[in-house]
């Protein structure tokens, strides 16, 4: 695959999380995809495979969050088998509080599916709103 | 410039920034750059031109961060007139406290010249650390 066909697999699949479908999304990562949140934020860790990402990132934020979980894409530049995506998310606690998020994204493909997931945001945000993944949310 | 120009640009200031030496990312920056610490935190400010850039957030780093401070590169990756630069920090403050962050730095180029930067980093660390970005500056930077 080359880069530009890589980006526009990226672009797809964040073109439908801007609407809250994340189908698209799973049906693209490897099953030993990594998920990686920098920093030092009470999320920051490597969810490392498919099914651990999904039970424990996805869905405690998912419990965080109201309704569908939006993340709308802002530019995409790619090199080789990388894709950076910088993307705002658009989203609301279940608690009310708006959770507008900065991220940039460096993705990194293998025969068109997503296999690695390097998150750069805003960590203290994180850390103020979404608080600690291990605890269940006050409803 | 081609995007492997860039990309060579950006290596050869990163390269002499950790070898102690500024001086050709300073000579880099365009008078019109602009800095954006994105996020919604104390630091997140847009820095409108090099002096102010130089002044407000490098000048100000400088009074907080022992000398010696290095930003080591992981990966860079370039596309057109960018050039993003994933890079972990190698930095202690002046009482000595390790100060080592995660950032993802985004460099528009022309000609050249670095006319955009846009940083992403761990804000708690930064402000754990570094403690907030002091509002009376704030006004200053916009």
């Amino acid at each position: 695959m080359t880069a530009s066909e890589n980006k526009a697999i990226v672009q797809q699949v964040f073109d439908e999380l801007a609407n809250g479908n994340s189908a698209p999304l799973l049906e693209s990562l490897t099953e030993d995809f990594r998920f990686v949140i920098t920093g030092t934020s009470k999320w920051s860790r490597s969810y490392e495979g498919k099914a651990v990402v999904i039970a424990e990132l996805f869905a405690p934020l998912r419990d965080r969050i109201q309704g569908r979980i939006r993340t709308v894409p802002v530019r995409l530049i790619a090199e080789g088998d990388l894709v950076v995506v910088e993307a705002h998310g658009r989203n609301v606690t279940r608690n009310g509080r708006t959770y507008n998020n900065t991220y940039c994204n460096v993705l990194r493909l293998e025969d068109g599916k997503i296999s690695e997931w390097m998150e750069y945001c805003d960590t203290a945000l994180v850390d103020a709103v979404l608080g600690d993944p291990q605890e269940t949310t006050q409803r | 410039m081609s995007a492997a120009d860039n990309k060579r640009l950006i290596e050869t200031i990163f390269a002499k920034i950790a070898a102690g030496d500024r001086a050709a990312f300073i000579d880099s920056l365009a008078d019109d750059v602009t800095m954006r610490v994105t996020g919604q935190n104390s630091w997140s400010q847009t820095f409108r031109g090099k002096d102010a850039l130089l002044r407000d957030l490098y000048g100000y780093l400088g009074t907080l961060l022992a000398e010696g401070r290095r930003t080591v590169p992981q990966r860079l990756i370039a596309d057109g007139d960018q050039v993003v630069v994933e890079a972990v920090g190698e930095m202690r403050t002046k009482a000595g406290v390790p100060y080592n962050n995660d950032y993802c730095l985004i460099y528009r180029l022309r000609d050249g010249k670095i006319v955009e930067i846009r940083e992403y980093l761990d804000s708690a660390l930064c402000e754990r650390v570094l403690g907030p970005y002091p509002a009376a500056r704030t006004q200053i930077a916009g």
